[in-house]
């Protein structure tokens, strides 16, 4: 399971990864046609464009965010938080009421395995993942 | 003598990339190329706060993008305004129209 789910972060951060290295290419073709040296164009490249890192992670993660399977796993866990919510409320038995406990104890672990995933920033789950932007 | 460059008012790039993809589906260096050459630097963007705004408004469903090949045969990301974003165009192009002409107002009569 973590291997999918580390597999398909890196499928999204290669493709985000494309997207923003061609935009850095036009940037860098440019500056050079207007007469910049090579290293003056990618001083300002660099400039221009900000932190690659940032907006890479920081575009994964809506794309996670907006993921529809993590969307549907959202609403799963607010359905057992509720049903387990229900369950305690409801129910005579001790044994029932621990059940109801049990599910709403699961959909917060849930809740929160999400929250610390989109905190950790995929260069921890990676090995040999290049981490910074490389111009030329 | 050096133009002065504004810093781009939170909320205001949004509406800027909905009007740039109003006539046509660009990928985000021509989203950014069009900016630049409409407001002639007198605004300051940085290039990367694009992309997370495109993503963001991806994701509540004003523009879609789909893969094509950019003008030097490379594979790009071309960005299309959708009707809710069409929509979302013309909410905040009045809202823009209605602050600036309450800020306008009160800078008249200070």
């Amino acid at each position: 399971m973590q291997n999918l789910l580390t597999r398909k972060r890196r499928e999204l951060e290669l493709e985000v990864e494309e997207e923003l290295r061609l935009h850095i290419d036009f940037l860098l073709r440019d500056n050079i046609q207007r007469g910049m040296s090579p290293e003056a164009a990618r001083t300002a490249t660099l400039k221009r464009f900000g932190n690659f890192d940032r907006v890479r992670n920081e575009c994964v993660e809506i794309c996670r965010r907006s993921c529809p399977l993590q969307r549907a796993f959202k609403i799963c866990l607010i359905l057992l938080a509720l049903t387990g919510l229900i369950v305690r409320i409801v129910s005579i038995d001790r044994h029932v009421a621990h059940i109801g406990v049990t599910l709403i104890a699961i959909a917060i672990a849930g809740r929160l395995l999400l929250y610390v995933r989109s905190l950790t920033p995929s260069r921890f789950l990676q090995k040999n993942k290049p981490t910074s932007l490389s111009l030329f | 003598m050096a133009k002065e460059r504004t810093d781009l008012m939170q909320g205001t790039l949004e509406l800027l990339i909905l009007k740039t993809l109003e006539r046509e589906s660009l990928h985000g260096y021509g989203i950014v190329q069009r900016i630049h050459e409409t407001v002639e630097d007198l605004l300051k963007v940085e290039d990367g706060s694009l992309y997370p705004a495109l993503y963001r408004m991806q994701e509540r469903g004003w523009i879609k993008s789909e893969w094509g090949v950019s003008e030097n045969n490379r594979r790009a990301r071309f960005y299309k305004l959708t009707r809710a974003g069409q929509k979302q165009l013309e909410r905040e192009r009045a809202n823009w129209e209605r602050v600036s002409k309450a800020i306008s107002r009160i800078l008249q009569t200070a």
